[in-house]
């Protein structure tokens, strides 16, 4: 059977249809029921993202499966195949597996290294294991690619570093300050970036946040909006002296707060820190204000290079990640076609202990004969021989370099000593779908050999 | 004796060193590992002097080395395991390894003058090296605070920032060390003063009979703990903390590091019992 998949991404579609493909809107269980019925395929993971969704399975024929999975699809989330069909995928084997191991190390998000995926991956993993719809091959998969996912994070530096602006203002609030639940913040302004930023400071639970603004009245709306408090604006300056971390995003045309009024606020506050996230273009606060000890002054661009840095830094990243996923996916697929190689092996075992009972068998007149041990001793010699004349053609069948040559390799083996297999491809034991096991081989064989 | 632990502390050091460099989980775990390997062994040691000679050994320069060493390793793991946070490791394991190689070198174990054949001896000693243990730590912490602030300030987070906590927890760190140094700083002034105040009117001995205030080894000891006490009194009545505190900690072990180990061994005609 081969590793299949086929999806949809942010790469390949757009949001509008990537919408209308989303498995959560039905529920991923039903659509992985309904798949699990489907001819042909074994096993099935549904990963469905905003940014992607996408089927995995194990199937007979890959080529059978992308026209039966895509009417599936559309059949299922009702878009018209051909409109659905330039935007779809299709995998199969090694690039299953490095497409989902390159998903779950965050390789393949909108924004590189973004930590969310791979607890969404377990999720649909979790999903699918639960309803029953995985067994060797699916399990093995997924639980590599957590382990990938896992690995990159910890040895390259792929999700570190914030990559958006106000990300990285919370970052440096956090190595000021370290806990942000006990401090007090004060917005300047009630346009958008100054929303956007309260509403950051709102999700890490700063304890005050005060919003004051020219129009009192959009102050007032904003501090309802992010559960703050409306500071009157004459009041700003004395505000200031409380705060521990102050936003300003007004863009007025001259200086906000000036570093004359930093310095008087920062006396009573002593070595207190202060910090002052200036997104306001042109800028709010007086640029020298950030001379005073004690008080870290950071305008948008100041921010903006911090995260332009950290972008850079994720795309250097990105080698070594890609060089870790290659190396994890080299590791899968030798275990899946060692698994591959299973039947071929077992058929030849079988095969030549038949016929070495069936020598056995014919000499039974003159063994019978002998004492016992020395019918014990032939029983262990002829054990021994094949034994040994199978160990190295097993070694060599499990450590095939690719599915070509572990496929010729039992079609070879298979003809050679008329082993009967099925197809040249192993049997994952499938869950609930049908799929002839390897014919058992013909007990006349032995008869044969007489 | 003392080589094992050196010889485990390099280990540690070298671990730290890599952890700090690539942060990774693996290297980290064996410095904490060296680094507590290190530290029993040490304990082993001191033990096995102890028991030995019938005393704790720190009565020479060379075994209050190995003895303050070992308080060391067992005041950073502390602070290393309560706060989770093995990024200081690299600026403190270095100076105990420095430390450590002379007690490995030399003979750590001196035979005890009856002048100290007290109890007094062995306060007055542990809390001397309890107080520069803490002191180290501050030290420590105040000169990350201080490569953290820079940092900052230049508004280039870099190394520093993606490897130490943040500027509260330094700042409290070194509050903290600060006022546990100080205090046992304190007990072992004040005991050592009542003990030669016992001692001086029947000595002999003429190290007791030199005893004072402008000995280089008293003298400095009770400089630190004028500057510690300033750092403390600054911060609860003029607010300073962070920087200025940073800068103070840091040169209050300064001070007390020549203290040990040139005064030590060189300068003092009260405190040379080796």
């Amino acid at each position: 059977m081969h590793l299949f998949l086929l999806g949809v991404s942010h790469h390949s579609a757009p949001v509008d249809l990537r919408e209308r493909v989303d498995f959560s809107r039905r529920g991923v269980p039903p659509a992985l029921a309904a798949l699990a019925d489907t001819p042909g395929t074994a096993e099935v993971v549904v990963l469905s993202t905003c940014n992607r969704a996408e089927i995995y399975t194990m199937c007979d024929e890959p080529d059978r499966a992308r026209d039966v999975l895509g009417r599936f699809m559309s059949g299922f989330h009702n878009v018209p195949e051909p409109e659905l069909a330039s935007h779809l995928y299709a995998m199969s084997g090694a690039a299953v597996t490095r497409h989902l191991f390159r998903v779950a190390a965050g390789l393949d998000s909108l924004v590189v290294g973004e930590p969310q995926i791979l607890g969404q991956v377990k999720e649909a993993y979790a999903v699918a294991s639960e309803h029953g719809h995985t067994a060797a091959s699916l399990n093995r998969l997924f639980h590599r690619a957590f382990s990938v996912g896992k690995r990159v994070r910890a040895e390259t530096g792929l999700g570190e570093g914030a990559v958006s602006v106000s990300f990285a203002a919370i970052a440096l609030a956090r190595k000021i300050f370290g806990r942000l639940d006990r401090l007090r913040a004060l917005v300047v302004g009630a346009g958008e970036m100054a929303e956007l930023t309260a509403t950051h400071l709102r999700a890490q639970d700063v304890r005050h946040i005060g919003v004051t603004n020219r129009t009192a009245s959009r102050a007032t709306a904003l501090a309802a909006r992010v559960q703050g408090i409306a500071v009157p604006w004459e009041a700003m300056i004395d505000e200031l002296a409380s705060t521990d971390i102050v936003v300003t995003a007004t863009g007025s045309a001259s200086w906000m707060v000036t570093r004359a009024q930093v310095a008087e606020a920062m006396r009573p506050r002593r070595d207190r820190p202060l910090f002052v996230i200036d997104i306001g273009v042109p800028r709010d606060v007086e640029p020298a204000a950030g001379d005073i000890e004690q008080v870290f002054l950071y305008n948008i661009d100041d921010l903006q290079a911090i995260v332009r840095e950290n972008l850079a830094r994720r795309q250097a990243q990105v080698d070594r990640a890609e060089l870790l996923v290659e190396e994890e996916v080299d590791g899968f697929m030798r275990w899946l076609r060692s698994r591959g190689s299973v039947p071929t092996v077992v058929a030849l075992r079988r095969r030549f202990e038949e016929i070495r009972q069936a020598e056995l068998a014919r000499l039974a007149p003159k063994l019978a004969s002998m004492s016992p041990d020395a019918r014990a001793r032939v029983e262990e010699v002829t054990r021994l021989l094949v034994e040994r004349l199978l160990s190295t053609p097993t070694e060599r069948l499990k450590a095939a370099p690719d599915e070509d040559a572990a496929a010729t390799d039992a079609d070879t083996l298979g003809r050679l000593f008329e082993l009967g297999l099925a197809g040249d491809s192993p049997d994952d034991d499938p869950p609930a779908l049908g799929r002839a096991r390897p014919r058992r081989l013909a007990s006349s064989s032995a008869a044969r050999n007489r | 004796m003392n080589a094992i632990p050196l010889a485990l502390y390099v280990t540690a050091s070298g671990a730290y060193a890599v952890h700090f460099a690539r942060r990774g989980g693996a290297s980290g775990r064996l410095a904490t590992l060296a680094l507590v390997v290190g530290a029993l062994a040490h304990t082993f040691v001191i033990g096995m002097q102890t028991m030995q000679v019938g005393h704790i050994p720190f009565v020479g320069t060379t075994g209050a080395i190995s003895a303050f060493v070992w308080l060391l390793a067992l005041a950073y793991l502390y602070t290393e395991m309560t706060a989770d946070e093995r990024s200081m490791g690299i600026f403190l394991v270095p100076l105990m390894v420095v430390l450590q190689t002379i007690p490995a070198l030399g003979n750590s174990v001196a035979a005890r003058p009856p002048v100290l054949e007290s109890r007094w001896f062995e306060i007055h000693v542990f809390s001397l090296l309890v107080a520069y243990a803490s002191l180290a730590l501050a030290c420590v912490v105040s000169v990350t605070y201080v490569l953290l602030f820079k940092e900052l300030k230049a508004k280039h987070p870099g190394v520093f920032y993606a490897r130490l906590p943040s500027l509260q927890v330094l700042d409290a760190m070194n509050r903290r060390t600060v006022g546990v140094g100080w205090l046992f700083l304190t007990i072992g002034i004040g005991v050592g003063i009542i003990w030669a105040a016992q001692l001086q009117p029947g000595s002999v001995d003429p190290r007791v009979q030199a005893m004072s205030p402008l000995d280089p080894k008293i003298f400095i000891v009770v400089l630190c703990w004028l500057v510690y006490g300033f750092e403390i009194i600054a911060r609860s009545r003029l607010g300073w903390g962070g920087r200025r505190a940073a800068w103070l900690s840091a040169v209050g072990f300064a001070i007390l590091l020549l203290n040990f180990v040139p005064i030590g061994y060189f300068g003092t005609e009260t405190h040379n019992f080796y």
